[in-house]
């Protein structure tokens, strides 16, 4: 799910103090194990959420399948434990998803790049390169969908020949067709000025 | 808009043992150029020469006084190139940070980079894109995300690898018209006659060699005697 444009007070936090608190709350939620103080602040989190003007259609789907895990985390933790550990957990990780969908969907992608190559920038002492690192991490958000539609189409395509399900038969030409894209993004990486040369120590 | 001459000089390509392009000798100077062939004749290959994407077995290609084998990535700064299929070319999840990614890799400030980005979407009419994730978009709206891409470097050339093959006939036409309102040099690859019409010069490429070089309509009659031969 990729942020998109937010004009709320959130986007207008630094990416640094949003994640970096994001951060230190989620800690401390830890820390707290009574429901009485954890349900003002899921409530809290949830206004937090709808004030930052968030698209709430984006929303619906992942709203759906957080409810569906933490419904099966509450059944098995209170027949496990009891049930008002269960509601503690649950309201928890209730409250730490809702910030953290505040968070992410009032910052761009390419502002949460910059932060990511700001709290790697230590590895480059270990010769990696943060930049090629969260370019690696876009590449991958960006063409998951693409080879989804191209695993559809090998499929499609076996099925009009007759080779139902077949696994080998879909992974032969899906992996030769994601190499073919890999090579085609490479020479596009190429034409529009992007040095994937090594960082040097 | 000055526009530095691209010049090929006793170019060959091989690849594995075969000739793709053979002592290929040209100078480009005009503002539209098209090149037509049949499939495997070359036409790409030399596409990708102009700004170093393949580089030649011998001799050598210049953009101004650029070696493509020595500057290719000045030269890329210069001639911008959009590919057959632009869903490979997006590299971001987000069309403003695609556009934004090659200014990036320019080194451009974030304030000039924004402003150019919101400029090029606002000239090609895709302004209503901006925030859309890249896999979302249809095959024409890729293609122009892919031309803003290259327009928001502001190269002086830009080569078009069959850039309408992907494309039906409403979209091709509407790419068709934002290619002639460019006052960049424009090189199109292409299987699609129709474009070229108004152009100052077209190679036809048969076999690895410039078969013909010459006005639109005497380079398309060549190529349609040679399609029947």
């Amino acid at each position: 799910m990729i942020a998109a444009k937010n004009t709320s007070y959130l986007a207008r936090v630094k990416p640094g103090w949003k994640f970096g608190t994001l951060l230190v709350l989620s800690i401390g939620l830890y820390l707290i194990s009574s429901w009485q103080v954890l349900l003002p602040l899921f409530i809290l989190s949830a206004i937090l959420l709808l004030s930052a003007r968030v698209d709430l259609k984006q929303l619906r789907m992942p709203l759906f399948s957080l409810a569906m895990i933490l419904g099966i985390v509450f059944i098995l933790l209170a027949l496990q434990t009891d049930w008002a550990n269960a509601v503690v957990s649950v309201l928890r990780l209730l409250t730490m998803c809702l910030m953290a969908y505040a968070v992410s969907l009032t910052t761009s992608f390419d502002a949460m790049l910059e932060l990511f190559q700001q709290v790697a920038s230590p590895l480059r002492f270990l010769g990696a390169n943060p930049a090629q690192i969260a370019l690696g991490l876009s590449m991958t958000i960006r063409f998951i969908p693409e080879l989804k539609k191209v695993y559809l189409e090998v499929r499609e395509a076996q099925h009009a020949r007759g080779l139902g399900n077949n696994p080998l038969a879909v992974s032969v030409p899906l992996v030769i067709r994601s190499l073919k894209i890999a090579d085609e993004t490479a020479e596009a990486l190429d034409a529009r000025g992007y040095d994937s040369a090594p960082y040097r120590r | 808009m000055e526009l530095p001459p691209i010049r090929f000089e006793n170019v060959t390509v091989r690849f594995e043992e075969r000739d793709v392009l053979k002592d290929v000798r040209l100078t480009l100077n005009e503002q539209r150029i098209g090149i037509i062939g049949a499939n495997g004749a070359g036409k790409s290959t030399l596409s990708r020469l102009i700004n170093g994407l393949v580089l030649p077995t011998e001799g050598s290609v210049h953009v101004g006084d650029l070696n493509t084998r020595n500057h290719a990535k000045q030269i890329r700064r210069d001639v911008g190139f959009v590919f057959q299929n632009p869903a490979n070319q997006i590299i971001m999840p987000l069309v403003s940070e695609d556009i934004a990614f090659g200014l990036k890799n320019l080194q451009i400030p974030k304030a000039e980079r924004q402003l150019r980005v919101h400029e090029t979407l606002a000239e090609l009419n895709i302004s209503h894109l901006a925030d859309r994730e890249s896999h979302t978009l249809s095959g024409g709206e890729q293609q122009m995300v892919a031309l803003a891409s290259v327009l928001a470097m502001r190269p002086r050339t830009i080569v078009f690898d069959e850039p309408t093959t992907m494309l039906d006939l409403r979209n091709r036409l509407a790419f068709q018209r934002e290619i002639a309102k460019l006052a960049q040099r424009a090189i199109v690859v292409t299987h699609d006659l129709e474009i070229l019409e108004d152009f100052d010069r077209v190679l036809v490429v048969t076999d690895g060699a410039i078969a013909f070089d010459g006005r639109p309509e005497e380079a398309i009659a060549h190529y349609r005697q040679w399609s029947h031969a």
